[in-house]
This record gives C-alpha cells, structure tokens and sequence, in this order.
C-alpha cells in the first residue's frame, strides 16, 4: 500500500463531504431559468460593494492586528473578547440590531441623517454591514498570522540594521502571508455570503444571497441554481488564488 | 572602543560587569548561568539593563536604550535565525540595499568562497545541514562588517573541525577589519581557539581577567579551576 494513501483518502473523504451538497445542483427542478433582470444588477452590487468592504477590512484589519500582538495581555483578553462577541452574533440579530443601533433613534443615526446617509437599505448600509460581518474574522485570523512569527527573526533583521518598518515589510509580512491570506479568503467569503444581517439592513440593492431568496420566493429552484452557480464559480478565484500566491514560495 | 558597565537584576543573583575592550577578541567564560549570555543581550539589545552605562567609540547605547538597528552589531548564536522565506544568498546579503551590494561584491564574494557557500548559494535555509546553516549564519552576521561582533555559543553541536575552520576564519577577518569581538562559549577549548584575552565570570560577577595562561596558572576560584581541568 502506498505510504500517502491513508492521508490522501482521508482528505479526498472530506473533500467530497464538504462538496457533496454541490450534487443539489443536479437534482430534477426542472429547466433551468436564467433570471437575467435581477441577477446581473446582483452580481454587480455583491462583487463591487463586497470588494469595497473587503478593502476597508484589510486596511483597519491588519495594522490592529499587528499591534494587537505588542499590546499588554489585558487589553489584549478585553479586545479579543469584543472581536468574539461580534464573531459569535447570529447574523440576524446583528441586522437588527445594526438597524437599530445606526437608526434615527440614536445620536449616530442622527447623524447621518443629517449627513444625508442613509442608515438603510442602500450601498453604504451594505458595505458597513458586511464590514460588521467580516471584520472579526478578519482580525482573528491575522492576529494569529501574526502571532505565528517568530520573534527571534524579527530580531535578528533589527540586528541587522532594519528599522522597524522595513522588518515589517521584509519579514513579518512575508513570513505571515499564508495566515493573512486565509484570513482574507474568510472575510472575502463571509462578506460576500452575508445573508441574515444584510436582509434587515440593505433589502436593497439586491446582493446575491437576498436575489437567491427573492427568486426562490418568485420563480423557485430553476431560477435559483443558476444564479448560485455563477455565484459560486465567480466568488471562488480570489481566496483560492490569494492561497495559491501566498503558498507560491513554499513558506507558511 | 566598547566600554560598558552592566548591572541586570536577576532571580538568583545579579549580574554586575565592567568590560573595556578595542578592536580586539575577548573571550567571556565562567559556568552555565554566571551571567555571560546576559551581557551579550543587553549589550546587542535584547534585554535592557537596570543600571550602567554602554558606549561604543562615543555613541552611547546605554541609557537610553539605542534601537537595536542603529548599534551595529553582529549577533551570533547557536540558533541560526535565517530567514526561511529567503535563498542562502539573500539571507547573506539581507542587510544591504543595492548599491551597498554592489559596492561590496567582492567583500561578498570572498564570504561566499571563504565559507564554501557557492554551491548553497541559491539554496533555501530548509534545505541546509546544520553546519551549513551556521556558515551562512556567520556570512549574514558579517557581511555588513559590524563594529561589535557578538557570539553566543555560535558553535554549540558543530564537530571539532569545522569549529577550528570557522574560528580561524573568524580570527582572521577579525585582524583585518579591526572589529571588537566578544564571544561566550561552555567550551574552554573553543574560546581558547579564538580568543586571547579572557574574563571569566561566576555569579554574575568578574573572578578574574587576562590571558588563558594566567588563568590556567592561577585560576582565582575553584569552580573556575574545575571548568579549566576539563580541558585536554
């Protein structure tokens, strides 16, 4: 018996369990129907304002991440526990309560109204609600990107003449990549996914998850498949190839 | 010209030590926990001492603590540190930009030969034996010709040869560039090898200073004479 096959199977095994909900797409609903008024407009508000959000997550995400790591072990648990209450929020309880929280009730809601932002259903309120949905993730799994540093190396680029900055750049940042890359892919796909938050705060514009429940509502499966189809073809290239890139150097 | 005064509190005891040294190569010696490797942190950086001073040719390194980039170190030990994400050759030229590269090429060129890593010059640190490793360790440590060479049991699990081979060349790049080298080793042999000048620490304090056969003629305490005996 060859010495991999073990191991092989058992990722093969788990690989086809974690797929295998994908041979729903070739159950009998009969014809397939392409909704096309509301699918384009769809893809096109999930995959630009999701990339938006994405932006935003990976620019406020991975400095406190980074400096999560230098900071005193109490304000560490403390920051932590907030990152995991909002990670642990069912996703519809955080719609309600982001409605409620940035709604014309609140001293933050009426600002933006005065401001002229519209606390819901429109693209602001869906990027700030996929942030809310992502952020966590984001930052647990940078901070442990950047935990998995050792130290020792950075120290040793500081003895060798780096300022602080150039140590970041040339060697926790590379050495952290993989970390940092899955972490993206997690918040890229929990932003893009986010169903139960979005539907009480950005009913509109339609993103996909609330197109793929209001074409299940109008036209049933037919419509639905292949609308979830492109949705997964197009939304998989980025983390997948984020991880090809960050492994393309063979270090971890 | 190093010249340091370190007082570092410590569970045990403390360790308190005044070393004066030129462009020279100076031997701290003494039992496992006298304080040797404590003093090579806190003057490379990595611990900062609770009182005393560090100079180095009229820079003063302490206090306040200088940022561990501006001291001009070499920093050696047993554990090599390479950066795994990068070849042999960039981890040996990782401390120059590229115009220092090219202006050193031939000072390059003559680590790369001298410690035989031509052939491991575009090999990645994982790929490396032990002994390998420690020469490219070496190579980095030395290629941007730090002021302060510091060693902490760099040695440490290499065979004899190969220890003779790196300290001769140690030594001699030590006479030609006229940097101050301090080295800690548990091997009396080793840093006999390398270093003519010797203070010997017990508990964090200086026993005794001056060259390997004073102190093998009269080594001031028992211990010392003990460590001293074990040697061939």
């Amino acid at each position: 018996m060859p010495k991999d096959l073990p191991r092989t199977a058992a990722l093969a095994a788990t690989a086809l369990f974690l797929l295998y909900p994908l041979w729903g797409l070739a159950s009998p609903v009969g014809r397939w129907r392409w909704a096309a008024a509301g699918a384009g407009p769809a893809l096109a508000t999930s995959f630009a304002l999701t990339g938006v959000a994405l932006v935003i997550v990976v620019a406020v995400g991975t400095p406190l991440a980074f400096f999560l790591r230098g900071a005193a072990r109490g304000v560490r648990i403390a920051f932590e526990a907030a990152v995991l209450l909002s990670v642990l929020m069912p996703p519809l309880a955080l719609g309600l309560l982001l409605a409620l929280a940035f709604g014309p009730g609140t001293a933050v809601g009426e600002l933006l109204l005065r401001l002229g932002v519209p606390a819901s259903n429109d693209p602001a309120a869906f990027v700030v609600t996929q942030v809310y949905a992502s952020l966590g993730y984001y930052l647990l799994g940078a901070a442990a990107a950047f935990e998995a540093v050792p130290r020792t190396l950075e120290q040793s680029a500081a003895l060798l003449g780096l300022r602080p900055r150039a140590v970041l750049w040339r060697v926790t940042l590379p050495l952290a990549r993989l970390g940092l890359a899955a972490a993206v892919s997690l918040a890229w796909v929990r932003a893009l996914g986010e169903f139960g938050a979005i539907m009480v705060t950005a009913y509109y514009p339609h993103g996909i998850p609330v197109q793929l429940w209001v074409d299940l509502q109008d036209s049933g499966l037919p419509a639905v498949l292949p609308l979830l189809l492109v949705f997964l073809l197009s939304a998989l290239p980025l983390p997948w190839a984020l991880r090809i890139l960050a492994r393309s150097r063979g270090y971890a | 010209m190093l010249d340091c005064r370190i007082h570092k509190v410590r569970h045990a005891y403390d360790v308190a030590v005044e070393i004066v040294a030129g462009a020279e190569r100076l031997a701290l010696f003494g039992p496992s926990g006298s304080g040797k490797s404590t003093v090579l942190s806190c003057l490379a950086g990595l611990e900062t001492p609770d009182d005393g001073h560090i100079h180095y040719d009229g820079q003063t390194w302490f206090p306040p603590p200088l940022a561990l980039h501006q001291r001009s170190i070499g920093y050696l030990s047993q554990h090599e540190a390479l950066f795994p994400h990068l070849s042999v050759a960039e981890n040996v030229q990782f401390s120059l930009d590229a115009a220092a590269r090219s202006d050193e090429r031939s000072w390059i060129n003559e680590i790369r030969e001298r410690l035989e890593l031509g052939a491991l010059w575009h090999t990645r640190p994982d790929h490396l034996s032990g002994g390998q490793a420690r020469r490219v360790a070496l190579a980095r440590t030395l290629c941007r010709r730090p002021r302060l060479v510091l060693l902490d049991e760099p040695f440490a699990g290499l065979d004899r040869p190969l220890v003779r081979e790196l300290a001769a060349i140690l030594k001699d790049w030590q006479e030609r560039l006229r940097f101050t080298l301090l080295a800690v080793d548990h091997d009396p042999l080793v840093l006999e090898g390398l270093c003519p000048r010797v203070i010997a620490l017990e508990q964090g304090r200086v026993v005794q200073r001056g060259d390997w056969a004073e102190l093998a003629r009269a080594p001031a305490t028992p211990t010392l004479r003990e460590l001293l005996d074990m040697r061939p």
